[in-house]
């Protein structure tokens, strides 16, 4: 277990990733040695010492095994641990090894999502396929340099789920029944009515990933995903590629920006997602969106419209269309009646001279009056006048008026309001 | 005799001579002839309606109006708009002017039709329609050529009002959103990103903060900026002005409680070329740094610290070095002595603004200087300066020929001599006598016999006085038309049928004067034809007469306050449905008015009535058909 240092220098990787100790003095050749692989696509040399290597590793697992049947078969944690690394590291090792033979990426990724207790494969197949594009992308990735998170090109490593992967529902399938989940901690406890072997702690824990193993944490580049969707932007061979963070990001990505938008809200029946969790989140404060646009684009906060409206030429805030209606029927009735329209004209007039009448009748106290004519009688031209709401006929009106108050004070009628129609103001 | 003279005038040169009148020549101009009158109708530019009925026989027969003003208009609505819009005869495409304040009935349809009326237009006053909102801002948004837009008081109006204006008219230059209550941050930043041609904006009374000013600030071509009582905006807002708005000429700040005199120093240092300061009541003290950085603006004509302590020193440096001050405001100012005045008047000779209300340590010293220096003087208002005798007046008499304006209102130096001796200042247009218990009846006469010109004469509570002073005023003052007598207990109805002889009127307050009666009133309506306002609060003598013969004579009337009047229900009834103009009514405590009486006035006139006051209890008594006619007519009902 102590002697791996001997390996050659461009294996450090899977030296760091075997050694449970003495990890911690490579991290530098890590990275490098990576790349060296990235680097020689086939070389039958390498190819060999990395046969030799495996060789070697599978002998040193045969002794470790060995050592635990003579322990009557206790298995300790750390043991297990030492071993599944160890397995993983030879995998990995295989699949590239296998696959730097291979002309083309697509072939090797396309297998179906494997054994879903250990989702280590899949990623390694993936990460083979990756390095291995990555050799030739990477030199027209250079010239542009990386937005937003400002990697640079390189220093992490790509994968790219296809389109069927990411639209699975389910990512961990039980490799007994093949019943598929969307979570592994889910499968985990399926897995227990399968058999006792499946209920132990140990398979019940959660299994590590790479971040966890010990040892692993020196040479682990970081991960980044690119969208299978050709001409995307997050696709890696855009040339202003952005990557996306995670698996999920993946997910999310693909079906808000290459996917239909087939779940409609259930209340404004108008805004349409992609994602299940963006309809839940829109129907939480769907209503709530009063700032409107002229463009149709509703908003819950007042400053979002107005920034949105100081952003776009020619766009202005909508005015919600329920306070039109009074005003509008008001005006309208109130256009009708001044135009002459007999019907609405009577109403009005019932209106106006019922309710006065009404007044009149129903109250004790007699009206003061100081003129000689009845009150009645004074005021029925009054609701006339009413009626004419908006209208030009006043002058009739004005005229009977005239001729009441001179009678009833002497005044001659003298050109009354006549003489100033309008004034200058300049 | 001379008309065949005219008759040989060519239309060519009668239109010249006419450009020469001014208004008033203008209207007898129209009487001469038919070629007179058509001369006058093909060249006007300007109108102002004052009957709905006329506008679109006026509107036909003046083709080239570039100006229209509805403001004083009753019964202006969406119908009277629409209608004119279908009418094809009228043109409409000159206007560029278009004052709709306090047209509170013409909604967005009117003023969409209007906007869409008037392609040219550039000009539009919307001030005090309370009704305006979002959807009026919408609609009056389709007048993309928009240059300058009063929104006064339009109470309804929200930031997303303006933002439609904004966008649809991007070409404004002047705006005034004084009193508009709604209005924020975010409109007022949206405005500063829109409109970048920006001159001269008015935000003052709104709630808005420092944001807005940082927005405000990066307007290019601002030139004048009012902000007057902006409670949220201090000293780090004034700041982002310091280096923003490079054209600023002028900035009001008064009244602005946060701001100290350390942002105004920042922008003085920003802009050397100011030349308008007004910081009312918002600086506690005029400091030196202050003093020094003010000394720098070699261009300032107008500077206002009222309210501030300012030192006869500083008063003397700030005048040493700002030659160029026509304005200065230091009322109710700590510490403004004769010293510091007699240091202002030797070095500002352009003085023609002064106002030192309440400087109550200013003696005659300090007027005869100014009086003496500031030759150009037009504008002085000295309300409450006690130690101001009739000394002060005499070189006021003596040298300020330009005078124009003169508060005195509370100064209890003022008397007969000195009345006399403003008499001299032959130029005086508004003069305030409100509150000088000393004069009587004499030193009214010398004002009556010598200030012709008079405009605009405030007597308010000057008890000394009666009806022989009001005779020489209604003799001499011809072309009157302000007067305020209210309170004053002398007047009787000799003194008012003297009023009678002021034909230009417009503008009479006889509150509470109780030896007035109804053939005072009656006397009062039969002359002044013109009058638009009318208070008789507290008449308690005029009876039914004086009412009848004001519903009859008194057509122009606008606004009318008859709280306490003993008016009944016949005459209050006439008088509203009477005075086809009448707008804005007060009808508190009318004690022989019944709730019947009440519906059947405000029936009335409910179709032209833009504000009514009236006693609270009313709104249970009244018809609900009559106060929704009036709220859908646009009428604001305050109960008191």
């Amino acid at each position: 277990m102590e002697d791996e240092e001997e390996g050659e220098p461009n294996l450090h990787v899977f030296k760091a990733s075997s050694s449970g100790k003495d990890n911690n003095n490579n991290n530098n050749g890590g990275q490098a040695s990576v790349q060296g692989v990235k680097a020689q696509a086939w070389d039958p040399r390498t190819m060999l010492c990395n046969l030799s290597f495996m060789e070697q590793k599978i002998h040193e697992l045969q002794g470790l095994v060995h050592l635990i049947l003579g322990r009557n078969g206790q298995l300790q944690d750390e043991q297990q641990q030492l071993i599944t690394a160890d397995l993983t590291s030879i995998i990995i090792q295989l699949i590239s090894t296998a696959g730097s033979l291979l002309p083309s990426v697509n072939m090797l990724s396309t297998t179906a999502p494997g054994s879903a207790l250990f989702p280590f494969p899949r990623e390694a197949n993936n990460l083979a396929s990756q390095t291995l594009n990555n050799g030739g992308a990477s030199q027209e990735l250079e010239d542009d340099a990386e937005e937003g998170e400002n990697l640079p090109p390189g220093s992490y490593e790509i994968k790219q789920l296809e389109k069927e992967e990411i639209l699975a529902p389910h990512t961990n399938f039980c490799t007994i029944c093949g019943k598929g989940f969307k979570r592994d901690a889910n499968l985990r406890m399926h897995m227990r009515g399968h058999g006792d072997q499946y209920k132990t702690p140990a398979a019940l824990a959660k299994p590590p990933t790479k971040e966890t193993l010990p040892g692993s944490d020196a040479p682990m580049l970081i991960k980044r995903y690119s969208c299978p969707f050709p001409g995307c932007k997050r696709n890696k061979d855009h040339k202003r590629f952005q990557p996306l963070k995670t698996i999920l990001c993946v997910k999310n990505h693909y079906k808000r920006t290459h996917c239909d938008k087939s779940f409609t809200c259930s209340r404004c029946h108008t805004k349409k997602f992609s994602v299940i969790a963006d309809l839940k989140t829109h129907e939480k404060h769907c209503g709530q969106n009063k700032w409107l646009c002229s463009c149709g684009t509703t908003f819950s906060r007042k400053d979002k419209l107005f920034g949105h409206i100081a952003l776009f030429q020619g766009h202005t805030p909508a005015i919600p269309l329920e306070d039109t209606k009074p005003s509008a029927a008001a005006s309208s009735q109130r256009g009708s009646s001044g135009c002459g329209n007999s019907n609405n004209n009577a109403a009005m007039v019932s209106f106006s001279l019922g309710s006065a009448a009404n007044a009149n009748q129903e109250t004790s106290q007699p009206c003061v009056m100081d003129g000689k004519t009845s009150f009645e009688e004074s005021f029925s031209p009054l609701s006339f006048d009413i009626c004419n709401f908006g209208g030009f006929p006043r002058s009739i009106f004005d005229d009977s008026f005239q001729m009441l108050i001179s009678s009833a004070c002497g005044c001659s009628p003298i050109n009354g309001g006549v003489g100033s129609v309008s004034d200058t103001s300049l | 005799m001379s008309h065949s003279i005219l008759s040989a005038l060519s239309e060519d040169l009668l239109v010249r001579v006419y450009g020469f009148l001014d208004p008033p020549c203008r209207k007898t101009w129209r009487l001469v002839s038919r070629e007179f009158h058509r001369v006058d109708s093909l060249s006007r530019t300007s109108i102002r309606i004052l009957r709905v009925e006329f506008l679109p026989a006026l509107l036909f027969k003046h083709p080239n109006l570039s100006s229209l003003d509805l403001s004083v208009c009753p019964k202006l609505d969406d119908d009277v708009v629409l209608r004119i819009a279908l009418d094809g005869a009228v043109s409409t495409s000159r206007l560029k002017s278009l004052n709709l304040s306090r047209a509170t009935a013409v909604r967005a349809r009117g003023l969409e039709t209007l906007a869409r009326l008037c392609r040219a237009l550039e000009r539009v006053d919307v001030s005090h329609c309370w009704a305006f909102g979002d959807r009026e801002a919408a609609a009056l948004s389709v007048a993309a050529g928009l240059r300058e837009l009063k929104m006064d008081k339009c109470l309804s109006l929200s930031d997303v009002g303006l933002a439609r204006i904004v966008v649809g008219c991007s070409k404004l230059n002047k705006i005034s959103l004084k009193w508009c209550m709604e209005i924020s941050d975010l409109g007022i930043d949206l405005l500063c990103k829109k409109c970048k041609d920006l001159k001269s904006l008015d935000v003052s009374y709104l709630k808005i903060t420092n944001e807005s000013v940082r927005s405000i600030a990066l307007l290019p071509k601002l030139e004048v900026l009012e902000m007057v009582s902006c409670p949220l905006i201090d000293d780090a807002g004034l700041q982002y002005l310091e280096n923003g708005s490079p054209s600023l000429k002028e900035i009001d700040v008064t009244r602005c409680d946060r701001v100290s005199s350390s942002s105004l120093i920042s922008i003085v240092k920003g802009h050397p070329d100011l030349q308008h300061l007004k910081a009312s009541h918002c600086i506690s003290e005029i400091s030196l740094s202050f003093l020094h950085n003010i000394k720098a603006l070699k261009h300032l004509k107008t500077l206002w610290i009222d309210g501030a302590r300012v030192s006869d020193s500083s008063l003397l440096t700030l005048s040493g070095s700002c030659r160029a001050l026509t304005e200065l405001g230091v009322s109710r100012c700590v510490g403004v002595t004769d010293i510091g005045m007699m240091g202002l008047a030797r070095n500002c000779s352009n003085l023609k603004a002064l106002n030192l209300a309440c400087c109550g340590f200013v003696t005659d010293a300090a007027i005869s200087a100014v009086a003496q220096s500031c030759l150009n003087l037009e504008s002085l208002q000295l309300e409450s300066c006690h130690l101001i005798t009739e000394k002060g007046l005499q070189s006021l008499g003596c040298y300020s020929k330009r005078l124009q304006e003169l508060d005195l209102t509370d100064c209890d130096g003022v008397n007969d001599r000195g009345l006399e001796y403003i008499s001299k200042c032959s130029n005086l247009l508004r003069l305030k006598l409100g509150l000088c218990a000393n004069i009587s009846d004499k030193g009214i006469f010398h004002i009556g016999s010598k200030c012709s010109k008079l405009l605009e004469l405030d007597l308010y509570r000057c008890a000394g006085f009666g009806d022989d002073g009001l005779a020489a005023i209604s003799r001499g003052c011809k072309s009157l038309n302000r007067l305020i007598l209210s309170y004053c207990g002398e007047l009787t109805d000799t003194g008012a049928e003297k009023i009678r002889q002021l034909e230009h009127l417009t503008h009479l307050e006889l509150r509470g004067i109780k030896n007035i009666t109804g053939t005072g009133l009656a006397a009062i309506a039969r002359g002044c034809k013109k009058l638009a306002y009318l208070d008789l609060k507290q008449c308690e003598n005029i009876d039914d007469s004086g009412f009848w013969a004001l519903a009859y004579f008194s057509r122009n009337l606008r606004q009318i306050n008859l709280c306490n009047c003993s008016v009944s229900d016949t005459a209050l009834c006439m008088l509203m449905s009477n005075l086809s103009r009448v707008q804005d009514v007060d009808l508190v405590h009318l004690n022989r008015v019944t709730v019947e009486g009440f519906e059947f006035a405000l029936r009335a006139c409910c179709n032209r009535l833009k504000k009514l006051k009236l006693l609270a209890p009313l709104r249970f008594l009244l018809s609900s058909e009559l106060l929704e006619v009036l709220h859908a007519r646009g009428c604001r009902i305050r109960w008191d």
